[in-house]
């Protein structure tokens, strides 16, 4: 079946449904912390009142809604024999082409409500965009599933001369890897993302605290409550903990909700992941356009052996931000399921022993925080003015200090394997980079005069999905590794991304 | 169609016989970059000095500097003038038969080495001042976000114009020898 027009085509009408929950999505986001930001919100809302407030939401939601309108009627597409066009934009029309050779990563999701109408939304992204290039939400599954497959069509090596009726079912699909809901529970519960709840929920209590106390005194009802029991503060701290439960809870069945059945298939030159309850999606990538791996593990993680892997590919923007936003992730793995990593990209075994850098980074980095906080410490021992409290504070803060640069350097490592290199880093939580050296862009050798009074360095190579430190590497090492990326990159055939 | 797979040979090569960045003798940059850069810094620090000593001056103004922060801006323009000058005489740069090599800095000493296979684009370019003393930048532009472009600076217009040109030249040649539609990965570990 052929499905190349030459006419343009529309979305479906239920889009505007997608378009207007994603415009307030992101109008939230954009506007939130703003609104919250230094109680500015709430003096704003006292100052409008009950129905100028009403008012400014029907006219936000207006907007909104008037700006997906415009979007939905002006967006056309068009599918060409070897491309996409779009065209779209409400004040500004931008016309786009985006040849299916380019592409690196193919998305279809169903979010429940296209359910019914067997309709989805189709994305596309090419290396070095900064977000999804090209999103067409409400096509038919038949159109998106076509796409798909003759984009992957396209981009085998031999498909300079393409019959349009290619079928693909040809290929084997093995399944590589599978979470239960056991795993996602652990990953959604081991995620940072529960701490990152936990302040914006402290930040907004202490908000409303903070108003509150402005207008009755709250607080003292608080403490007065509190103090009727015997322990008040115990109450308040199981008070913190149910909070902190709550949260991870939450976390938790968030993680199950987005990587519901979550599947990972090899299907020849590309990978698949499927997974989700509500909105259900597919997660292609070209095998050839995976230029690395990234293996992270939470501080609770590590109680848990919950790991996560992040599938990394050439990213314009800052690459952590991107991984965190819709990246390739496959959830909820065990120390075992590491093994999948020579599946997924070849010469990759999993992680072996890791060298360290030198100890002198510690010993360095400890000398110079000593003499910071010894400094601030003396300045506050002879100002009294500040008090006892503050004199104390630092010299706790002395320690705690020493820990973390210890957790630093005993993490910081790399793990040489063939043309396979890993390079380890964290606080509490781990990080491993894992990825072949002839992906290697640039390398810089950096050295500062202590460095270089003791025969060390700092390594760093320049990757497609951003760049890899290792600091503090014997001279000799770092020399070693940086001429050898260098061979290696440079009698590599491919890879100019 | 040529076989990409024809002339590729894939011997191994023990660490030691690899070409040592090390060994390599950097060309030093135009003796113009010298007064070029120390110019540059020292401007730089004393439009904020002169700002700060307008600001005491001026009688409306919202913020009257005392003498001790004139006096920093003043030392920061003899400290980074001096360091500018230190760096422009240690700053080189070196062609080898497949990259790029440019070695930087005095208190962090930064050597960077980019292969021409992965260089996308190449650019020259130079601001009024760098006209002025007849020297051109070139920025070579690779995969990894826009941090990681390397920009050759320090070098005269004949030279940047020749470099520019033999890095077209290599990029042309390895895309050349490229296979049209990737694929390559297993090739070079066959």
């Amino acid at each position: 079946m052929s499905m190349t027009t030459d006419g343009w085509q529309r979305l479906a009408p239920l889009a505007l449904v997608f378009l207007f929950f994603r415009s307030l999505q992101k109008f939230i986001r954009e506007n939130l912390f703003l609104f919250v930001g230094a109680g500015a919100g709430f003096a704003f809302l006292d100052w409008l009142g009950p129905r100028e407030l009403v008012l400014a939401g029907v006219g936000v939601l207006l907007v909104l809604v008037g700006g997906s309108v415009i979007y939905f009627r002006r967006f056309r597409f068009r599918i060409e024999d070897d491309a996409v066009r779009v065209r779209r934009g409400v004040i500004e029309k931008k016309e786009l082409r985006v040849r299916f050779a380019r592409i690196q990563n193919i998305q279809i999701g169903q979010p429940f409500y296209f359910r019914p109408f067997g309709l989805v939304r189709f994305s596309l992204e090419t290396p070095g965009a900064s977000e999804k290039e090209v999103e067409l939400p409400g096509i038919s599954r038949e159109l998106a599933e076509w796409m798909r497959d003759r984009i992957a069509e396209w981009q085998r090596p031999d498909a300079t001369e393409l019959l349009a009726d290619t079928a693909t079912s040809d290929i084997a699909v093995r399944e590589l890897y599978h979470a239960p809901t056991a795993r996602l529970l652990l990953h959604g519960m081991a995620s940072n993302q529960v701490w990152v709840l936990a302040g914006v929920f402290a930040y907004l209590v202490s908000q409303l605290m903070n108003r509150f106390s402005e207008r009755i005194d709250e607080a003292e009802i608080l403490v007065a409550t509190l103090d009727r029991y015997d322990n008040g503060w115990i109450v308040l701290f199981v008070a913190v903990i149910a909070v902190l439960v709550l949260l991870i809870v939450l976390s938790a069945v968030i993680a199950v909700l987005r990587y519901h059945g979550f599947r990972l298939e090899d299907a020849g030159d590309r990978l698949v992941a499927r997974h989700g309850l509500l909105d259900e999606r597919e997660q292609t990538v070209r095998r050839e356009k995976v230029t690395g791996l990234m293996f992270r593990q939470s501080a609770v993680g590590r109680l848990l052996d919950c790991w996560s892997l992040s599938v990394r590919q050439t990213r314009s923007g800052d690459a952590e931000e991107q991984a965190e936003r819709g990246g390739f992730l496959v959830p909820g793995m065990s120390r075992r399921d590491m093994d999948i990593a020579s599946r997924l990209l070849e010469g990759a075994n999993a992680p072996g022993k890791i060298q360290p850098i030198s100890a002198r980074f510690r010993q360095v980095y400890w000398q110079r925080w000593s003499a910071l906080l010894l400094a601030v410490l003396a300045a506050f021992a002879f100002n009294w003015y500040w008090g006892h409290w503050m004199t104390v504070l630092s010299a706790l803060m002395m320690p705690l200090v020493m820990l973390v640069l210890h957790c630093r350097f005993r993490h910081w490592g790399w793990s040489r394997d063939g043309e396979m290199l890993w390079v380890r880093q964290g606080l509490l939580g781990q990080r491993i980079d894992g990825f072949r050296l002839d992906r290697v862009q640039q390398v810089r050798i950096i050295q500062s005069i202590y460095q270089r009074r003791h025969d060390l360095a700092n390594l760093q190579l320049v990757l497609p999905q951003g760049s890899v430190t290792i600091p503090f590497m014997p001279l000799e090492a770092a020399a070693g590794l940086a001429n050898e990326a260098v061979f290696i990159a440079e009698t590599a055939l491919d890879h100019r991304v | 169609m040529t076989d990409p797979a024809a002339n590729f040979s894939n011997r191994q090569v023990a660490p030691a016989e690899l070409p040592d960045f090390r060994r390599v003798e950097l060309h030093k940059v135009a003796d113009a970059f010298i007064p070029y850069s120390v110019l540059a810094q020292v401007l730089f620090w004393m439009i904020l000095m002169l700002v700060a000593v307008a600001f005491r001056f001026v009688p409306v103004s919202p913020f009257a500097p005392d003498w001790w922060m004139v006096a920093v801006f003043g030392l920061a323009a003899i400290w980074f003038g001096g360091m500018a000058w230190l760096d422009a005489r240690r700053r080189g740069w070196a062609l080898r038969e497949h990259d790029l090599i440019y070695r930087q800095g005095i208190i962090w000493r930064r050597t960077v080495i980019v292969p021409f296979a992965r260089i996308q684009h190449v650019e020259t370019s130079s601001g009024p001042l760098e006209r002025a003393f007849g020297l051109m930048r070139v920025k070579c532009f690779t995969a990894g976000g826009a941090m990681s472009d390397l920009s050759v600076v320090g070098l005269d217009g004949d030279s940047a114009r020749k470099v520019r040109q033999h890095l077209l030249e290599q990029i042309r040649d390895t895309s050349a020898s490229e296979p049209e539609a990737g694929g390559a990965g297993s090739v070079d570990d066959d």
